[in-house]
């Protein structure tokens, strides 16, 4: 029974190392701010999932699988939020873009904001000295 | 005789031990797990593979041309510091660390979020570039 427990613990945590590896590099690697970000998110992740799995199935008390389900549960809800609250921010404070970016359809959309926004004033205006 | 009769009973005490708690890998048999050199190995390497992944973050929190680069590295780092203490949990086979992997990854998601308000808020008193002319900033 230890040795399957073991031979899956093995087998998560090489998942969970190849993941965190990947991340790491990916932050050094990729070109772009959002690049990055998307790497550093997405494979630190998944590489706790696999650590924190390999430890369960290794150590299997109580404690541990109750601790390491919180551990999983916690990352799994706050690593996205802290990378999207990340790219927003940066993206507000205009960060460099790659060279080969396609398409910006957040500074569209904030651009027709503006523009609904200023169209809506400018009516309001009007409105405000037909009533005068 | 005697020492072949006491070695027999130290072994038969070492497997009455193991089987009173089950769970630990050191006092097991050795034929009940198979895969705990094969284990051991594996957590040699990946010590090596997240020591080697900080280090990488760390140059891009020393290089990151942007503040975001720099926090997300940091961000990063806890992640990966977290996964250290969970291999050094397994490999010391205790339960203590993972108070310490779960107060990390807290850590880390809390100073990401108030670097990236920091980000975002550097420019939100700032007045706009070019203002609009004959608008009133209405917000």
């Amino acid at each position: 029974m230890q040795t399957i427990l073991d031979t899956l613990a093995i087998f998560f945590l090489i998942s969970g190392l190849f993941f965190m590896l990947a991340g790491a590099i990916g932050v050094v690697r990729l070109p772009d701010c959002y690049h990055r970000l998307h790497a550093a998110s997405k494979c630190s992740t998944l590489g706790l999932l696999g650590l924190v799995l390999a430890a369960m199935l290794h150590i299997g008390t109580l404690a541990v699988v109750t601790k390491g389900s919180a551990v999983i549960l916690f990352a799994f809800v706050a690593t996205p939020v802290g990378s999207h609250l990340l790219a927003k921010a940066a993206h507000r404070d205009k960060a460099p873009k790659w060279h080969g970016t396609l398409s910006d359809e957040l500074a569209e959309d904030i651009a027709k904001a503006d523009t609904d926004k200023q169209g809506e004033t400018r009516s309001k205006k009007k409105r405000k000295t037909r009533a005068a | 005789m005697i020492d072949a009769l006491h070695t027999l009973s130290l072994d038969a005490g070492a497997l009455l031990a193991s089987g009173g708690h089950g769970h630990s890998a050191e006092s097991a048999a050795p034929a009940a797990n198979a895969a705990a050199p094969m284990l051991a190995i594996v957590l040699q390497i990946g010590v090596g593979v997240l020591v080697f992944g900080i280090l990488l973050c760390l140059w891009r929190m020393i290089r990151g041309p942007h503040l975001a680069d720099r926090v997300l590295a940091g961000d990063t780092m806890a992640m990966l510091v977290a996964g250290l203490v969970i291999v050094l949990a397994i490999q010391m086979n205790s339960a203590m660390y993972y108070d310490a992997a779960l107060v990390v990854s807290i850590l880390g998601f809390a100073s990401t979020v108030a670097f990236a308000q920091y980000i975002g808020a550097k420019h939100k008193h700032a007045p706009d570039p070019e203002p609009t002319p004959g608008v009133e900033g209405g917000h």
